[in-house]
């Protein structure tokens, strides 16, 4: 079974910096598993995240080497609608992910830009609500709900694209307890679907849900040891 | 009462444009006060929150004031009323002038808030099917929905900056305007990067991946928009006809 992410030498520095943020990253994740990237704030885990889905070198360029395969395609010569429905990506702000009128329109929104059809979205949007459990929000103004609600909102709309790889960027960040349990009960169901979900994470406590840890430090992947 | 929801928004959006370009159109005081209680009429039958949104516009009062006074005092035409010496401060034409503004901006922000009566999505929706660009349409849309957190981050800072001990209202002018450009920097700066990470959200999420797009809001007018739309024209025609001759 070919790996779900294939990260190979991979060295990646912003325009306009001197030196290079990721230097020489290897690494592997397996379908089905759920790793943890833990490090640092400024040690590269977002732009790293960013080369999963390609955010980089497609739309922040810069310098980058080696190669970032996703189900065996390579992110820098896939297109991006392709890349939408393989990986998908949670970032710590739920507002900044949030832009619709109602939680439906906020899901409709990326099948719509795939030109998914009407009934089809009807039907993702069903799911995805009773997914995350939801359903009685379908209507509201997002701008209305809790931190964890929105961030819920925000995956749903992100799983609406159905896509086998789920990276959570640092998104349990700036919710409360409760609303991290929902989101670690929500990644549970998606491993038992067979996702593959990559969590980019600086609090320890979420890490009770994941398969492997990894520590991205000096823009490299080391073995975690129980401290960053 | 017409339920706000059973009316297309494309209606809502023909009955604000023929209020609004008559109040544009048209510069009589008489004809001025009347279209504004026809907005005034048509908004509260359409179900809108006309004060509710006027009363979180009072902030804006000032604003108005000062556009008003301006316009009279660059107004030069018509009978003095007060005057400094040789200088004419203000005339019988400049207060005209300045009613007719203030009427103008009353007929537009009332028949704007029929169009709140949906939501952003649909107004949208019925742009993209007068085959306004769905990008354009799109962006405006953004654009209302995060300037009202611009506005909360800007008094997050003045707050934060209060907290540290600034009594605002005992800096003078001069020191206020000091403090302001240093607000101004970092609120722009987090909009800034606020506008980025909604458009790395929104790549994420295949915005602009191919040149159309589906849509899950199906728009149907229907029997009681047709009617709708076309007399608000009409009326608008009629108005601007008797207004002319």
């Amino acid at each position: 079974m070919i790996p779900a992410i294939e990260i190979d030498n991979l060295y990646f520095k912003y325009n306009g910096q001197k030196d290079y943020i990721l230097k020489g990253i290897n690494l592997s994740v397996k379908q089905g598993e759920i790793l943890a990237i833990v490090g640092l704030s400024g040690n590269g885990k977002s732009t790293l995240c960013y080369t999963l889905n390609g955010i980089i070198p497609n739309t922040f360029k810069g310098d980058f080497h080696g190669s970032v395969k996703i189900l065996g395609n390579n992110v820098k010569d896939t297109d991006r609608a392709e890349l939408a429905t393989i990986v998908g990506v949670v970032f710590q702000d739920p507002d900044t992910q949030l832009f619709s009128p109602t939680v439906e329109d906020e899901i409709a929104f990326g099948p719509e830009n795939l030109c998914v059809s009407r009934e089809e979205i009807g039907q993702r949007i069903e799911e995805v609500l009773k997914l995350i459990d939801m359903e009685r929000y379908r209507y509201e103004n997002p701008n209305n709900l809790s931190g964890g609600e929105k961030q819920l909102i925000a995956l749903g709309a992100v799983l609406s694209l159905e896509p086998d790889i789920l990276v959570f960027d640092e998104a349990m960040a700036q919710i409360d307890e409760k609303g991290k349990g929902k989101i670690k009960n929500v990644i549970k169901k998606l491993k038992e679907d067979g996702k593959t979900i990559v969590m980019i994470e600086h609090d320890f406590n979420n890490l009770d849900i994941v398969d492997r840890i990894v520590l991205l430090k000096d823009g490299k992947i080391q073995e975690f040891k129980g401290e960053l | 009462m017409i339920q706000d929801k059973s009316l297309d928004p494309r209606t809502k959006l023909i009955i604000v444009i023929s209020i609004s370009s008559l109040s544009v159109f048209i510069q009589d005081l008489r004809y001025l006060i009347i279209i504004l209680a026809i907005a005034i009429l048509v908004s509260k039958i359409l179900g809108s929150e006309i004060f509710t949104v006027l009363k979180k516009l009072r902030r804006m009062l000032g604003v108005f004031i000062a556009m008003i006074i301006v316009q009279s005092l660059f107004i030069k035409g018509g009978n003095p009323l007060i005057m400094i010496g040789k200088f004419t401060l203000l005339t019988d034409i400049g207060i005209f002038r300045a009613s007719e503004f203030l009427l103008r901006i009353s007929i537009i922000l009332v028949s704007a808030t029929i169009l709140m009566t949906s939501t952003s999505r649909e107004i949208l929706q019925g742009l993209v099917e007068w085959k306004i660009p769905y990008e354009i349409a799109f962006m405006v849309s953004v654009a209302i929905r995060f300037l009202p957190l611009l506005g909360e981050e800007l008094q997050d800072t003045l707050t934060a900056i209060q907290l540290r001990g600034i009594d605002m209202d005992k800096l003078s002018i001069k020191e206020k305007i000091k403090l302001y450009s240093h607000i101004f920097t970092p609120v722009v700066a987090g909009a800034i990067v606020k506008s980025q990470r909604l458009s790395i959200a929104m790549e994420c999420r295949g915005f602009r991946a191919y040149n159309k797009r589906t849509s899950y809001i199906k728009l149907k007018m229907n029997t009681k928009d047709y009617l709708i739309s076309t007399a608000s024209i009409i009326t608008s025609i009629f108005i601007a006809y008797i207004y002319l001759t």
